[in-house]
């Protein structure tokens, strides 16, 4: 058994990581070390990893065994062990596989995009990092190893929105983005621990929980769901702590196309895949889940249809794109959930690599309405995002079009007909605004024709290509029976309830229809709006959809700045004026009453001599009374 | 061992500070005799710490009789839970030395080894009357220091933080004479050892509460427990950086030393009693401490308040009952000891090359100085608890222990990691890393010394979040004889 | 016997009470000093009185000790009052407050 490799999957990636940190901290102090030789470990990690992931993945095909390589102990206190352990099954193989290869396409990208850029070393060795983060949390064997991997995502993605962290804004969103999924890890955190207490009494890996869950009382595992909800939410930003999503742009793109696509946001819906014998005992928060994700799905895309900045366009998109695949896991088509995380991976890496080369062509512009025009210039880049757009719109034969449709499919054949309506819906919005950014940024008027494009290079033209094939081909895995495909997704992970598999066939093709219907309207009214855009002048948005119905302004006025004036409050009134002054107010009495009694003290003889007289006086007036 | 290993241990400073002040040496030989004092006592704690045996008693005694007439005596043990700290204070100190190594005159490396001596005396006495002796004696060398060599208003600050602790300590001495009259009216003969206290018997439910309280205050006043902060602030503003690094990171935790080392085998009951309240001061105490900090302008104050906040959890975690609590605790001394003291040097050398200690006039540190904000970074993280990080551990094993003694303080004792990260991650952003457009042209990134003194903390942080179970078998056995034999809680 | 013990012992006190009137009342360092030599002298009116009293002889030694004592002293306190009287010029007993707690604090 080569068991310990499944160790070495998040091993490469960090040992080079941890390589590159100390390279570059060398490079800038003492040599400096030529970008090349970053490039070349940077670049190599990622694909040795998926080299060994791909090993396993074909040692599992046809079979259902599971891999466990048990490193060492981590902790053991009163005999209760855990174990720093690694557990493949088809699941994590699958999510590791496709990290691994969306994560180097990106690596490949970066280099390129970063190629001039100062901190080149460092941003390798904040990538590789995130990548073996994000190999941990899909490998490990227990939830408390697995938030290794998670909070380590977490710091990473701090570190690299806040890359060039000259500039308070961006350290500001980092900040925002690590908040946020701190109060997720708070449920997290909550969840592990009463999880401990109930259910873990035989060890604490997957295994072992699983088999425990039968016997735990049904509100505790809906403490323990919903709890462990609450870190899905903050890590793949749902309503309520979507906020950080959109600001984490601040970072460069290729690390926008990182935590969008294939890490990070996945990890909530993997999470809630992961702990799929726990949802499928508590429905009920299942349907809560399957509802924050239908409303995250709608509010994103609502407020995507307004935006002018690329990059948040694309950040609601992905927001809205979770909503489904939150719907999906809710439900319990764990398998549609994860197959919609695999295909949007594709999709979305090209489309944040695509606008990437935008924004670098036209030396580093956002605004949509600034661009124009750009289908002449970057044909191969308009191509690219053609394709990405129209497998994001769910146009058959893309991508995006099988995972969405089967998630829908869930949705409907669950009874949950609000929620699917929600579905159609957004997937009308999903067309229209992002047909409005493809028509207004590659075939709109440009009035400045005049402007030098900046070069693109070629690793950067590269992913594109391979990831535009992948947008094309990625759902044909998953092509339904109905279509004459055998649902490759649904096999590889078929010992998991799936309750899309319950529909009659008529009702099926319906549904599909109503999809690309759907898809076809949103394309259409865009198309009327947006085709040929005339950008004689930028258009200014207001109104309550431009500002993303004021949640960053309420969070502000009712949270961070109550939490701000209780923390002056705090330190400099009740610490101060209260505490210390009764602290000091002692001091100050034994002081002030020396200072009193020191006054008797005058220097005057006669007087002394009187308080004599008194002493005396009441000493022999007490013994001649008490002692006669 | 017997040629008395802990008693040079807490000497050799003492002896070596002595000579060099009657020696005519200037303060660079004084400062290498000092540094080459903490490396042998490194590798004697190495030999402790190798020739510890698994148990939960008291190993490597020392007695000697002192003050024979009225039973006070010279007696020294260690057991698991003072190992640790001990293996801290071995470990933080000749790193701390690096970091002062240029521009401190005689009197600070004097007052430095005294402090010392102080700290591991404390650490070893098993006798009430010798624990008093060295728990005060240790604050004379910390007003030298700070009175001395601090900043600002720091003659204040001295006198304040002197009288404050002083005054708890004297609850705590009329406690052990009570004690200790108490032992002679019971048994005919005069001790103070506490193995002989822990037999009085005769102790009314009042006398033992208003002895417990004696001996919590003159704790909490140390730690500090909310209400008892306020002498916090002012101290660690003003005192030099050796001085606030021994107080942070090895001082403060002494206060929760003496409530494990003596409160809790002298009155157990009352321990088990009042651990519910105790527990919801600390959780209190975090989480006001941590809302302070938010706000906090000078960095040094808001490390105070960060550090108020963390001691607030530990002591959570000591009255847990429980083993997990009680390990995490023990763990989270170890965690923030490190954090917080290398968190202090290089604010240290901050306000040493800048001299400013308010955040709004910091920023653009990370430009100027990378290796430097590294640390910063590794440090930080600890505090905040991050996975991969001792902070972690220890947290997590914390929030564990609250959880199995109440869930409702668990789950709120869970929002350390949200305060925490907080107030760090801001200050992070507008101290460091963000250019503000202030002059911070004077800051050097780290030198070589100062990266040699760096890295033992920042390895371990990290080798004790990845690896912690190697760290944490020769904790436990302690951990589980107190629980078992001197608290009597079979099922926790 | 008694009654005329009594009478001398109340003659005493009122001895005493002038004197110790006298040192609260007077400023004039010379009145207070023989204030004090007159309390000295009641004192030593009731002991010779005791022993009178009782036949025993042990107070009329107190008596001339006290006598012999108080005549050291005056040398002593006639001299201290010259030294003080050249440094300031005046008897009052009121402005000697070197020794008092103002000086150190304010």
């Amino acid at each position: 058994m080569n068991n310990f490799l499944l160790a070495w999957i998040v091993l490469i990636p960090l040992l080079s990581s941890m390589t590159l940190g100390l390279m570059y901290l060398f490079s800038i102090k003492v040599i400096k070390i030529p970008n090349i030789v970053f490039t070349v470990l940077g670049l190599s990690s990622p694909f040795l990893s998926f080299m060994i992931g791909f090993s396993f993945f074909l040692q599992m095909i046809g079979n259902h065994e599971i891999f466990l390589y048990k490193a060492y102990r981590w902790l053991s206190v009163d005999g209760y062990d855990i174990d720093m352990g690694f557990m493949a099954d088809k699941l994590s193989i699958f999510m590791v596989l496709f990290i691994t290869f969306v994560g180097g396409l990106i690596h490949i990208y970066a280099s390129g995009y970063m190629k001039t850029d100062k901190g080149y070393g460092k941003f390798f060795f904040y990538f590789n990092l995130f990548l073996a983060s994000m190999l941990l949390l899909v490998l490990a064997d227990s939830p408390i190893i697995m938030f290794i991997g998670w909070e380590g995502v977490g710091v990473c993605s701090y570190f690299l929105i806040s890359y060039y962290y000259e500039d308070t804004k961006n350290v500001q969103a980092g900040n925002k983005a690590f908040i946020a999924n701190r109060v997720g890890d708070l449920g997290f955190i909550i969840a592990m621990i009463t999880m401990i207490y109930y259910v873990g009494s035989n060890g604490f890996d997957y295994i072992n929980l699983e088999a425990g869950m039968q016997n735990v009382p049904i509100n505790v595992l809906t403490f323990i769901g919903s709890a462990l909800f609450v870190g899905a939410i903050g890590k793949s930003a749902q309503i309520p702590l979507f906020v950080w999503l959109p600001d984490a742009m601040a970072g460069p793109t290729p690390v926008s196309a990182l935590i969008h696509a294939a890490t990070m946001v996945t990890a909530g819906v993997y999470m809630v895949a992961r702990f799929h014998f726990l949802y499928d005992l508590i429905p009920n928060v299942g349907l809560i889940i399957a509802y924050v994700g239908a409303f995250s799905a709608l509010f994103a895309a609502i407020i995507a249809t307004k935006q002018t900045d690329i990059k948040k366009i694309l950040a609601y998109s992905t927001m809205s794109q979770l909503g489904y695949m939150f719907i999906a896991v809710g439900l319990g088509g764990y398998s549609v959930g994860i197959f919609h995380v695999f295909t949007h991976a594709f999709f979305k890496a090209l489309l944040f690599m695509g606008a990437g080369a935008v924004i670098v062509a036209l030396h580093h512009e956002q605004n949509i309405f600034k661009m124009g025009g750009m289908r002449s210039k970057t044909p191969i880049v308009y191509f690219a995002m053609l394709i990405a757009t129209l497998a994001i719109t769910g146009i058959p034969p893309f991508a995006g079009f099988f995972s969405k449709d089967e998630i829908l499919l869930t949705a409907f054949s669950s009874g949950e007909y609000l929620i699917w309506g929600i579905g159609v819906l957004t997937a009308i919005l999903t067309a229209y605004y992002m047909f409005r950014l493809l028509f207004v940024v590659f075939h709109g008027k440009n009035y400045q024709e005049s402007r030098k494009l900046h070069t693109i290079s070629k690793s950067m033209i590269m992913p594109l290509i391979v990831l535009a094939f992948g947008s094309i081909v990625a759902g044909f895995i998953g092509i339904p029976e109905i279509l004459g495909g055998n649902n490759l997704v649904g096999s590889w992970l078929n010992d998991w309830k799936n309750s899309s598999l319950h529909v009659e066939h008529s009702r099926e093709f319906i549904l599909m229809g109503i999809n690309i219907l759907a898809a076809v309207i949103g394309t259409y009214v865009a198309y009327k709006k947006f085709f040929n855009y005339d950008m004689a002048i930028v258009p200014k948005y207001n109104g309550i959809i431009w500002k993303k119905f004021y949640i960053d302004e309420i969070y502000d006025r009712f949270i961070v700045k109550k939490v701000k004036e209780v923390s002056i409050f705090i330190s400099y009134k009740v610490d101060v004026n209260f505490i210390d002054m009764i602290v000091m107010g002692l001091s100050r009495g034994f002081i002030k009453s020396g200072h009193f009694i020191s006054k008797v003290q005058n220097a005057n003889t006669r007087f002394y001599a009187f308080f004599m007289l008194v002493g005396i006086s009441v000493i022999s007036t007490y013994l001649i009374m008490v002692m006669r | 061992m017997d040629f008395g290993i802990l008693s040079v241990i807490i000497f050799l400073p003492m002896f070596v500070a002595f000579s060099m002040l009657i020696l005519p040496v200037g303060a660079k030989g004084t400062r290498n005799a000092a540094f080459l004092t903490a490396i042998i006592i490194f590798i004697l704690v190495c030999m402790v710490y190798y020739n510890f045996q698994l148990s939960g008693y008291m190993q490597f005694r020392e007695h000697h009789r002192w003050i024979s007439t009225y039973g006070i005596n010279y007696s020294l043990g260690i057991d698991g839970f003072s190992l640790i700290i001990l293996m801290l204070i071995a470990t933080l100190i000749p790193s701390a030395y690096l970091w002062l190594w240029d521009g401190r005159t005689k009197g600070y490396w004097v007052s430095m080894l005294l402090i010392q001596t102080g700290i591991t005396g404390t650490l070893f006495s098993q006798d009430l009357i010798l624990f008093y002796f060295f728990w005060e004696g240790m604050l004379l060398p910390v007003f030298m220091i700070i009175g001395m060599f601090g900043t600002g208003n720091r003659v204040f600050s001295t006198i304040k933080i002197t009288v404050y602790t002083i005054m708890g300590s004297l609850f705590m001495l009329i406690s052990i004479l009570y004690l200790g009259v108490a032992f002679f009216y019971e048994f005919g003969s005069w001790s103070f050892a506490l193995n002989d206290i822990v037999q009085i018997t005769t102790l009314s439910r009042t006398e033992e509460l208003w002895l417990f309280a004696g001996f919590m205050i003159a704790f909490a006043i140390k730690i500090p427990l909310f209400p008892f902060h306020t002498w916090l602030l002012e101290t660690y503003s003003n005192s030099p950086t050796g001085g606030v690094f021994l107080l942070s990171s090895i001082m403060a935790k002494l206060g929760v030393y003496g409530i494990v080392r003596f409160v809790m085998p002298i009155f157990p009951d009352l321990y088990k009693e009042f651990a519910p309240y105790f527990v919801w001061i600390g959780i209190f105490g975090l989480i006001y401490f941590g809302i302070a900090a938010l706000m906090q302008t000078n960095i040094k104050k808001m490390f105070a308040y960060s550090s108020a906040s963390h001691l607030g959890f530990i002591v959570t975690g000591i009255f847990t009952l429980n083993v997990y609590g009680m390990t995490g605790a023990a763990f989270l001394i170890i965690a923030h000891a490190m954090a917080t003291g290398g968190l202090f040097l290089l604010v240290g050398k901050m306000e040493y090359n800048l001299g400013i200690k308010a955040i709004p006039a910091l920023g653009g540190i990370a430009k100027k100085a990378p290796v430097f904000t590294v640390f910063f970074g590794i440090m930080l993280l600890c505090i905040v608890g991050l996975p991969g990080t001792n902070g972690f551990v220890s947290e997590f094993l914390i929030i564990l222990g609250t959880f199995g003694f109440s869930p409702s303080a668990g789950v709120v004792s869970a929002l350390t990691v949200l305060i925490a990260a907080s107030f760090m991650f801001w200050m992070f952003q507008r101290a460091i890393l963000a250019d503000n457009g202030n002059d911070v042209s004077q800051m050097k990134d780290l030198n070589f010394k100062e990266i040699v003194g760096m890295l033992p903390l920042a390895f371990l942080i990290i080798a004790m979040g990845v690896y912690p179970d190697w760290f944490f078998y020769k904790i436990e056995p302690t951990i589980q004889h107190y629980l078992v034999d001197i608290l009597e809680i079979r099922n926790y | 016997m008694a009654d005329s013990l009594l009478s001398y012992i109340a003659l005493a006190m009122i001895l005493f009470s002038i004197g110790f009137l006298g040192v609260i009342s007077r400023k004039n360092i010379f009145i207070v000093y023989m204030s004090i030599e007159l309390m000295l002298n009641a004192i030593n009116l009731i002991f010779i009185s005791l022993g009178r009293y009782y036949e025993t002889m042990v107070p009329q030694v107190m008596a001339m000790i006290i006598i012999a004592i108080a005549a050291a002293e005056a040398a002593v306190f006639l001299s201290l009052i010259v030294v003080l009287y050249r440094r300031k010029k005046s008897l009052d007993s009121d402005i000697f407050t070197v020794l008092s707690q103002k000086d150190a604090h304010e």
